[in-house]
């Protein structure tokens, strides 16, 4: 594309955070105006459908409530995948290893006999090691093959996906089920409490917002953390450091794959309290928190403020679906577009134009 | 019901399965050869596929739905080629935005249609006397349909275009170094523009194809994850139309087989099996010297920026 | 600190806020005005299950004035508490309906949480004081179904395609087969399973993997009419599902079941206007309702109860029944139908004896199966051939 002589472009050598919030901000408001016009297509203006949307999600205490319930997974996984894409390794496959965090954790509960206190405990461990277990095998394939880790996290997704199908369906189908595709629930020592009269289960909030802060610390202030981010920003001069490529990406993707597991333990243990189906249980958060997490520009302590904004508009998909009965699907165009808002900013965090009309 | 009937039935299923599947590998095996990965691929097939699906409702011929959906499909594969190329942003959130973007677009927009039964879809033929062929006749030619064949014949087409012609070692270059090829004087965003269209006109007659002629109906999310298959299928392929039919054929028939073969082998395993022979299949390639010559482009999904290497 | 001081305030200023708004809903007084909730597994547009539902729905808002109804629709499982709370606390509904099993530890837990609202669970058996559950069961229909399907099949080989190995589909798989064990004793019923409700595709290739197996009759329990296309193509009867399916097929489809939900939802609805059900008073309320309750009926289209086009084939067919006698299948069909919708029940499908397919007695001669064996049954009747989980 050949540039008029008057623009100049140059890139930008390092943008301010408050440019990128103000950016982000405008790109999110354009997306939304243009996101108005379906409203309008189908009959409801677009104010009153915001303004729908914004009570349902955060003006009453249910709304707010199921509000901050979504966040919760989005938040595990988004602060996992800020660490793995600062490194570089494209972690496609949370959906997958918040499955396999699950399926640990529904191991224990219903097989592991053992006693109540240590259930929710061991719960998560098992979790934590099915995910990473997870993570780390695209890790290693990546390091030692060099197989492109965005198709071999994107497959391992499915794979766990067919696997859940295949124990609800087959060794774990729940006596108690009737024949239906489920486990048995949970014993009551391995359900997650919840803050009183809603479905906020909360310790996972707690271990969320902890690993965010844990996160942030250990990129920012520990070795392993500049080791993690010289590999991502420069690979060459990673090799020369003598920083263990192999050593850093099995890290960050321990890391990823583990939290994303800690979040299908809590869906598991604090929403559902049985296995059921695998797209019932994880409902499309990895995908999202991808987003979630590149929106945070890879920062594990913006991730909090993120992972609310799609939470609020998760919980607004909901409000539409019931309150002004528009399909839930809008919410997909929604997402879409402000995804592609946020990318065409992206121009105008990374270059600069200045205008010049003087003959050059 | 005898051996030979049953092989013949499955084989002929295979190849209905198998064509959309086949179409959108074509199409992403150009995109990313070029160098752009493409994961929106499930977003222009539905998007194909409902456009398709309510065109030839509308206008009661299919074919013309059929083109509609390749030309929605590629209209929406130019917004990832401009995020991608132009914009030079992160081609895998593009992509899962496209894939988002499609989704929600065709099952907002569909909603007035499901269930409503296409009174013209793609008509059934088979061949007279080419049918009565032992074996391959019924498989082949009873059945099936003008897009099934018009599939096949793209494979030679194809494969000859990228592999033996001017434009197709411009197409491989671009993928494996933009760079060189930039001081070559060929115009690397072009060619990648041209190749995501490609890959989107073939998602979405792909898309069409299902909503047209195999299953002629709309339903929300009809694709149901046939678009990832085919980013699996790309790898399984090795960016190459020829492997391409087959692999596609190849999981198609995992499919077909994942019904027949319900009383014997567990269902799950079968359908999981497209996606762990593709890593599988890329675990055996890296080993040694085949990764010069089967593996991934270099630049796959890396953008372009000229003076930046 | 000034901006974390306004982030703190801001923050306690939205939960105070929203706490404010917890309103406590209030329990419904016979004679108001009613709003209930529905709330579906599947689109509307399925032309199956939801869409059975919906128009029921729509049947009780056209028959009473007072009643004013709100539905969610692609719920999926484990979801639908959110919805239901939404449904109570933003549209003020008093009664919500959940109109799948997977719903219903879901609804359980929403009818302990909202003790002054009333709830009822479709094809489930959790109930509660404010909890009823309801059913407009099949089988019967199923068995006249299966009667025809052994008369008209020519291969003997006659195929049902399930969406999941519950109970309720079992039910309906026992019940086909006596039928055309009962006109046909060499004749089998071949299964596969699809493992969705919905899926167009899988119920696609299921059919074809049918039909390369010998099948030429072909019943199901899935959400589309896509197996009565199927089996058209290749020129076989198929029988239609949940809704009317003629239209997919005048020449092949020879009957089928359809729900009308509606007669329970009139029924429960103008009860509880009229305060004779309230949310205190469900524990023991189980619409297990049949032909007799006219909640379901047999035929391709509601008011054909068997297709023209095959009267002939199914009046050329005689079985010779120990009390009827020698009858066509046609008129064994109709007999039969008249004494199940009879009030008293002449006959039922599961009178004894029966045999599983491993040859085990499941049900004695003389005796029958209550309703907690048929909502709980398991094991496949003697002549079911493929896979059972």
């Amino acid at each position: 594309m050949k540039k008029p002589a008057w623009l100049n472009v140059e890139r930008r050598p390092a943008a301010s955070g408050r440019l990128v919030f103000a950016v982000s901000i405008i790109a999110i408001l354009a997306a939304l105006v243009v996101a108005g016009i379906f409203f309008q297509i189908y009959g409801v203006s677009p104010v009153r459908a915001y303004q729908v949307i914004l009570k349902g999600a955060l003006g009453s205490w249910l709304g707010l409530t199921e509000t901050v319930r979504r966040a919760i997974p989005l938040l595990l996984i988004g602060v996992g995948l800020t660490i793995a894409f600062r490194a570089l390794f494209w972690n496609i496959g949370a959906e997958g290893q918040l499955l396999m965090g699950a399926i640990a954790a529904a191991g224990v509960a219903l097989f592991s006999g053992l006693p109540g206190p240590l259930l929710l405990p061991v719960m998560f461990i098992a979790g934590f090691a099915g995910g990473a277990a997870w993570g780390l095998i695209p890790a290693v394939l990546k390091v030692k093959l060099g197989i492109n880790d965005v198709i071999t996290t994107l497959m391992m997704n499915y794979i766990a996906i067919y696997l859940m199908e295949w124990l609800i369906h087959g060794p774990w189908k729940g006596p108690t089920a009737r024949g239906f595709a489920y486990t048995d629930q949970f014993p009551r020592a391995a359900w997650l409490p919840t803050l009183y009269g809603t479905r906020i289960h909360w310790p996972t909030l707690v271990l969320g917002l902890l690993l965010a802060l844990v996160m942030y610390i250990l990129v920012t202030r520990t070795r392993s953390g500049f080791e993690i981010r010289v590999v991502g920003e420069n690979p060459d001069a990673a090799r020369f450091a003598g920083i263990s490529q192999l050593k850093t990406t099995l890290l960050v993707m321990f890391i990823a794959g583990g939290f994303a597991g800690l979040a299908g333990v809590g869906e598991v243990a604090g929403i559902h309290h049985k296995l059921l189906g695998p797209l019932n249980i994880s409902m499309g958060y990895g995908y999202t928190a991808i987003i979630v997490a590149w929106l945070a520009r890879r920062n594990p302590l913006a991730v909090i403020i993120t992972s609310f904004l799609f939470a609020i508009i998760i919980s607004g998909g909901d409000v539409i679906k019931v309150s002004l009965g528009l399909p839930f699907q809008l919410i997909n165009v929604f997402n879409g577009l402000i995804l592609f808002f946020l990318i065409g900013s992206e121009v105008f965090i990374r270059y600069k134009a200045s205008f010049s009309f003087r003959r050059q | 019901m005898g051996w030979e009937m049953w092989i013949i039935t499955t084989l002929s299923r295979t190849l209905a399965y198998g064509t959309p599947l086949l179409l959108g590998t074509l199409g992403e095996i150009y995109t990313e050869r070029s160098g752009v990965l493409n994961l929106g691929v499930e977003g222009m097939m539905i998007m194909g596929a409902y456009s398709a699906f309510t065109t030839a409702y509308i206008t009661g011929n299919p074919w013309l739905g059929i083109l509609v959906g390749g030309v929605i499909g590629g209209i929406f594969s130019l917004i990832h080629a401009f995020a991608s190329v132009t914009l030079k942003a992160n081609q895998v959130v593009s992509g899962l935005s496209l894939t988002m973007l499609g989704l929600g677009l065709s099952g907002v927009l569909g909603r007035g249609w499901e269930g409503k039964p296409l009174p013209n879809p793609i008509p059934a033929i088979t061949v007279p006397g080419l049918s009565k062929i032992p074996i391959l006749g019924p498989i082949l030619f009873e059945g099936q349909n003008l897009l099934v064949y018009l599939t096949i014949l793209l494979v030679p087409l194809l494969w000859y275009i990228l592999y033996r012609t001017r434009i197709g070692i411009t197409i491989r270059s671009v993928g494996e170094s933009p760079a060189t090829a930039d001081s070559l004087g060929i115009n690397v965003d072009r060619v990648r523009y041209l190749c995501v269209l490609v890959g989107g006109v073939l998602a979405g007659v792909a898309g069409g194809y299902l909503s047209v002629a195999y299953r002629p109906a709309w339903t929300e999310g009809m694709t149901a994850g046939m678009g990832w298959i085919v980013i699996a299928l790309t790898i399984f392929a090795f960016w190459n139309p020829a492997h391409g039919m087959l692999g596609a054929y190849f999981f198609g028939a995992l499919y077909i087989l994942s019904f027949r073969l319900q009383p014997w082998i567990s269902p799950e395993f079968l359908k999981a099996m497209p996606y762990a022979f593709a890593i599988l299949v890329l675990v055996v390639v890296s080993r040694g010297t085949l990764q010069k010559r089967m593996g991934a482009p270099a630049a796959l999904s890396v953008p372009y920026t000229r003076g930046e290497e | 600190m000034k901006t974390r001081f306004a982030v703190v305030t801001l923050v306690a200023m939205a939960v105070v806020f929203s706490l404010a708004t917890v309103a406590m809903a209030k329990e419904y007084v016979p004679g108001d005005p009613l709003k209930v909730g529905f709330i579906y597994v599947g689109p509307i547009g399925d032309l199956g299950w939801s869409y059975a539902h919906n128009e029921a729905r729509l049947i009780c808002e056209a028959t009473f004035p007072w009643l004013e109804t709100v539905y969610v629709e692609s719920v999926s499982e484990g979801s639908e508490g959110l919805y239901i709370d939404k449904l109570i606390q933003d549209e003020g509904c008093d009664v919500v309906f959940t109109t799948s099993f997977g719903f219903m530890d879901g609804t359980l837990d929403a009818a302990l949480r909202h003790p002054d609202q009333i709830f009822a669970h479709c094809s489930g058996f959790k109930r509660n004081d404010n909890m009823m559950t309801y059913m407009a069961d099949f089988y019967q229909i199923y068995y006249l179904n299966g009667l025809m399907a052994g008369a008209l099949t020519e291969t003997n080989k006659v195929a049902y395609i399930g969406a999941f190995p519950i109970p309720e589909v079992k039910r309906h798989m026992d019940a086909y087969t006596v039928g055309v064990r009962e006109v046909n004793p060499d004749a089998d019923v071949h299964i596969r399973w699809i493992y969705e409700w919905f899926s167009p595709p899988a119920a696609k290739e299921a059919a074809q993997a049918l039909i390369a197996d010998g099948c030429d009759v072909f019943a199901f329990t899935e959400d589309s009419p896509t197996i009565v296309q199927e089996a058209a193509a290749s020129g076989y009867a198929s029988f239609g599902h949940y809704s009317p399916m003629y239209d997919f097929s005048p020449d092949h489809i020879v009957s089928g079941q359809i729900a009308h939900w509606e007669a329970i939802y009139l029924d429960f609805l103008a009860k509880v206007y009229a305060g004779v059900y309230t949310a205190h008073n469900l524990a023991n309320v189980d619409y297990w309702w049949l032909l007799q309750e006219k909640a379901v009926e047999m035929g391709a289209k509601p008011g054909m109860l068997i297709n023209p086009v095959y009267d002939d084939q199914l009046k050329a067919v005689t079985v010779d029944d120990p009390v009827l006698g020698t009858i066509s299948v046609y008129d064994l069909v109709l007999k039969r139908l008249e004494q199940m919708s009879d009030p008293s029940m002449v006959f039922d499908p599961f009178n004894g004896p029966i045999y599983d397919r491993d040859g085990n007695l499941k049900v004695p001669a003389g005796l029958r199966l209550s309703v907690f064996e048929l909502t709980t049954m398991d094991w496949a009747v003697d002549g079911l051939v493929g896979p059972w989980e």
